[in-house]
């Protein structure tokens, strides 16, 4: 298939040089040489664009159609020197005929390319709409809403000369190198993204939105250590936030302080012992990180409403609430302490927007109100599929906007918005917990793995394992796991942590055929459970 | 170059922008329009050295399906281009996806200033030229690229009929991609060129009230060897058949795994073999073929003597681009011969490091597994007490050096008793080795492709005694 030196000069570079072709010429609107190249949103080609691809659409018969534009910047660097920058435009077009959707994608920004992709939607969404017309009820969303949105940020990041980033980050390592002795930093780093988009729809839409986020890293490693000891660490402080420049620089004490954090915390470990695990059930507690990714992986996965109709079963799965309606409002899924609740407004989290990918203004919401499954994350079809459960509790059916596609390469699907677990009402601490535990186990960074329903769960690395004894962490617990059943662990849970506690960490949600990925904040307190399952997670039946 | 003229025609469209994609129907970039964004590219350099692009341009045609009905039709294209600057011996790169001139000259401006603060890698060892033999690889059927949306969407009525008839629920993917894939680099001489298509089906038949699923699913580089009937079938046969399982205990248990099962172990095998890291197994006490330090288990038996296990990329069901994106041929590997461990893959910069020659790294986990004469019956009816598992699913390392998994089984496992199935059971979480099971096999059958979309596998189906179960889990 490749071609052979001899190939290339039969064809002549000469000729193939003087055929360039004219398409090679024009830009996209709005693109300026080097001036970082994202086209301005409010640019009127940008929006003649949008408006072609839904009139394309929908003069090939769409009933319904909308459009996304995204352009998406992505810069990382390391106090090394090393850059790494991506750029990707996309703009797909969605149309609905018949109940059935077509989508069609590309890279291109142009009216002829546009257009194309606006009748390809729909051609392909005609040959599907054979048979019986397959119900799609639309959630309203209110006519020719237009605006403009940018997450919060006080310095776009990508105006940032590297320089001043190298030397921000170049300056964190050689403080550590200098302050903390025996600690090596091994990367200081950034990372990050400006999205731009652009939503149309045939029911007069036209909103666009910027995004932007940075994450700060610091990983380390000590120089000497007891052997088989863990000697490397990563720093979860500035962890992916909807923020700008700022994030970092108005931080840059606290990241420097980092490494000797670090450290300390891998040397407080090797003063622990090392204690096989005795295999039986504990009081278990859990920090605030662990409890967000048990939350994410569990009730988060489960109230997707597409995952709970089974519209995920040959992907990334289903989900216990197999009976999602009859379930409304009646099971109880946790303990009464339980309320879990969501929002795309959260400040600073992945999740946060003023429209989602189908133009809906995303409300807050409860998922779990005391225990009772009191809703579903939903897009606009989903929101449909519950119109007869809302309409008995005498609630609107809408949206609660939880659509979203990777970039617009993508057709937009459910996605989980923020999540939040609700602190309790006490002030109480991880620490408090732990000296309030007589005898228990403590899982530092639990993180946890579950079955294709979220039925079953067992944690794996990194989580770590400690004995607690009187209030104190005594041993570190070799190999140990935790199994657990989702519904009976929620049901376990008998101490949350208070507000003070509560901590939002990012959280990225893999589904669809193809694959595409989101990003949004989950967030938990620490919290107590009793009685719960402890393994040796090598032990082999 | 002209500039722009932003006449406005009738309908409001600025003219210009019309030119800017050529034929529309023109799914993929070919080596011309490569070579042509490489010389723009290369006009716009400044400050010598070298102009390379890599470029991948690729079209899919896609189908998915829910209870039954299709849910989204889709036809979805991009680019990627890799654009990178090399100025005495230092080296800058950039991706984009946009081939129009303002944004090759900011992705070439991009690479340069990334360039200019490279102190990575400031001793980078050069390769020797590579050598200009590409294995002829068979990646590229018409049948796959040219497959009309209509098509697509019979075939799949087609597959959701025999389970809707049956009273039983589908869900599925259907997707066919054609790739056009291209590396200009005048360190290689020579422009480098193929086009690939890939083709893949699967679904999940369940059972209305959720109490069996099935599942079954097929890839290759030609949809013409996909059979979607047959798929259908099995995945509806799977489903009635593993309804109203009942619960056994967990423990250790003779299985049978069917190849896609076999599969879902042999990844993690692979991963350890051809690691992607640059530390190699000689010098990572996590890895399972690591002897001791600065000693890997080349030449040592590491699995059961019947098994060999070879990446070779002109096997006609394995086919992969022949060349690595350095410009290295892809080569042939024998990783497991009869057992002993033959070969290992080592990424650039180890390999070179420590071993001074870079044999390339295949980079994607292609393989075929040898096997046995034996039939699934044959293992069935030997069998006095066992489990026949159709696949695993959510599996995670739980300790990497002795390549201990965790995961659990779906979409059909069955009890056998007295060399019969007796009964569908719920599923289990395992904690099994998968090398341990490469040692633990009773008998093999006939290597056949697996679902593996992009990175095709032969493997055999296993009879293998002592695998560990640890748990019973609700999830059906």
């Amino acid at each position: 298939m490749s071609l052979t030196r001899r190939d290339f000069l039969q064809a002549g570079t000469t000729a193939l040089l003087a055929a360039t072709p004219s398409w090679l010429v024009a830009s996209p609107p709005g693109r300026k040489p080097n001036d970082g190249g994202v086209p301005r949103l409010n640019d009127p080609d940008t929006q003649e664009l949008a408006h072609l691809a839904v009139q394309a659409a929908r003069s090939a018969g769409a009933e319904y159609a909308d459009v996304r534009l995204t352009h998406v910047y992505d810069r990382a660097l390391t106090h090394r020197g090393s850059i790494s920058d991506a750029e990707e435009m996309g703009v797909g077009v969605r149309a609905l005929f018949n109940g059935y959707w077509g989508f069609a994608s590309g890279p291109t920004w142009t009216p002829q390319e546009v257009r194309r992709l606006g009748h390809e939607a729909v051609s392909v969404a005609k040959v599907n709409a054979i048979g019986e017309r397959r119900i799609v009820d639309l959630a309203p969303v209110p006519a020719n809403e237009t605006g403009h949105w940018e997450s919060p940020q006080r310095i776009d990041p990508f105006t940032v000369p590297v320089d001043e980033i190298l030397d921000f980050l170049g300056g964190v390592a050689v403080y550590i190198q200098e302050n903390n002795p025996g600690v090596d930093p091994l990367a200081v780093s950034t990372h990050f993204t400006r999205r731009e988009q652009a939503f149309a729809s045939t029911e007069g839409a036209y909103l666009t939105q910027a995004l932007t986020t940075t994450a700060g890293g610091l990983a380390i490693q000590l120089e000497k250590y007891p052997p088989g000891e863990d000697h490397q660490a990563s720093s979860d402080l500035l962890l992916t936030a909807a923020r700008g420049w700022e994030y970092l620089r108005d931080n840059d004490s606290a990241l420097r302080a980092e490494g000797a954090r670090l450290q300390a915390q891998l040397e407080a470990d090797w003063r622990l012992p090392w204690k096989p695990v005795d295999v039986g059930r504990y009081e278990l507690i859990v920090d605030a990180a662990g409890m967000a990714r048990l939350v994410d992986g569990t009730l988060g996965a489960a109230t997707e409403l597409d995952r709970a109709l089974g519209y995920e079963a040959n992907a990334s799965g289903t989900s216990y609430l197999d009976d999602p309606v009859a379930m409304l409002g009646t099971l109880q899924v946790a303990s009464p302490l339980v309320t879990l609740t969501a929002n795309r407004s959260a400040p600073a989290a992945l999740g946060t927007v003023r429209w989602d990918d189908e133009g809906v203004r995303p409300d807050d919401f409860t998922l779990v109100k005391d225990g009772i499954l009191a809703d579903y994350q939903t897009t606009r079809e989903a929101a449909g599929w519950l119109k007869a459960a809302y309409m008995k509790r005498g609630t609107l059916v809408r949206s609660h906007g939880c659509a979203s596609g990777q970039t617009a390469l993508f057709g937009p699907m459910l996605f989980p918005p923020n999540l939040r677990l609700e602190p309790g009402a006490r002030s109480v601490g991880l620490d408090d917990l732990i000296a309030d535990l007589d005898r228990g186990v403590y899982v530092r960074g639990l993180s946890v793995s579950l079955d294709f329903q979220q039925r079953d769960g067992w944690s794996v690395d990194p989580s770590l394992f400690y004995e607690v004894k009187g209030g104190k962490t005594v041993a570190r617990l070799v190999h140990a796991g935790l199994l657990f059943r989702t519904t009976e662990l929620w049901k376990a849970l008998t101490v949350l942590g208070g507000p003070k506690s509560l901590r939002s960490i990012p959280a990225m949600r893999t589904k669809g055929e193809p694959a595409q990925a989101a990003i949004y904040n989950v967030g938990a307190v620490p919290a107590r459970f009793k009685q719960q399952t402890i393994i040796d997670n090598w032990r082999k039946a | 170059m002209n500039s722009p003229r932003r006449r406005r025609d009738v309908a409001g469209v600025p003219s210009w922008l019309e030119r800017v994609f050529g034929d529309p129907e023109e799914r993929l970039l070919s080596l011309a329009d490569v070579e042509g964004l490489a010389a723009r590219a290369a006009a716009f350099a400044r400050g010598g050295g070298e102009t390379s692009l890599g470029a991948t341009s690729s079209w899919a045609g896609e189908l998915r399906w829910a209870l039954n009905r299709a849910t989204l039709a889709s036809d979805r294209r991009n680019h990627e281009l890799r654009v990178a600057r090399t100025i005495d011996g230092a080296r800058g790169g950039v991706v984009t996806n946009q081939i129009d001139d303002v944004s090759i000259e900011g992705a070439v401006r991009a690479a340069e200033r990334t360039l200019h603060y490279d102190r990575t890698n400031p001793e980078r060892i050069p390769d020797k030229p590579p050598r200009f033999d590409y294995p002829k690889t068979a990646i590229w059927s018409d049948a796959t690229s040219g497959q009309p949306a209509d098509e697509r969407a019979r075939g799949v009525q087609a597959i959701i009929a025999p389970a809707e008839q049956a009273g039983m629920v589908s869900f599925g993917f259907v997707a066919v991609q054609a790739t056009g894939h291209a590396i200009i680099d005048p360190a290689l001489g020579d422009s480098l060129y193929a086009r690939y298509t890939d083709a893949q089906c699967s679904l999940t038949v369940r059972d209305a009230k959720g109490m069996g699923s099935g599942w079954a699913g097929a890839s290759s580089y030609d949809w013409s060897r996909i059979d979607p009937h047959a798929l259908a079938q099995r995945a509806l046969q799977k489903c009635l058949a593993s309804r109203n399982p009942v619960t056994i205990e967990p423990g250790r248990y003779t299985v049978i795994l069917e190849p896609q099962a076999v599969h879902g172990l042999l990844r993690y095998v692979f991963a350890a073999a051809a690691p992607l890291t640059n530390r190699g197994a000689e010098h990572n006490p996590r890895n399972p073929f690591n002897l001791r330090d600065g000693m890997s288990k080349l030449g040592l038996q590491v699995t059961d003597s019947r098994l060999t296990i070879v990446h070779d990329p002109t096997d006609p069901d394995l086919g992969m681009v022949p060349f690595l994106d350095d410009g290295q041929p892809l080569r042939p590997i024998t990783y497991v011969d009869h057992g002993l461990l033959a070969n290992l893959s080592y990424m650039r910069d180890y390999a070179l490091r420590w071993l001074h020659e870079n044999l390339g790294f295949p980079g994607r986990l292609t393989y075929r597994m040898s096997g046995g004469s034996s039939t699934i019956d044959e293992m069935i009816s030997t069998t006095p007490r066992g489990l026949l598992v159709t696949r695993l699913s959510n599996i995670d390392v739980l300790d990497e050096r002795s390549t201990l998994l965790t995961g659990v089984t779906r979409d059909g496992l069955w009890l056998i008793e007295h060399g019969k199935i007796s009964k569908a059971v719920k599923n289990l979480r395992f904690t099994e080795s998968a090398l341990a099971v490469l040692n633990s096999i009773e008998m093999l059958g006939s290597p056949e492709p697996v679902f593996s979309p992009r990175e095709p596998a032969i493997v055999p189906p296993v009879k293998a005694r002592d695998f560990s179960f640890t748990a019973t889990i609700d999830a059906i």
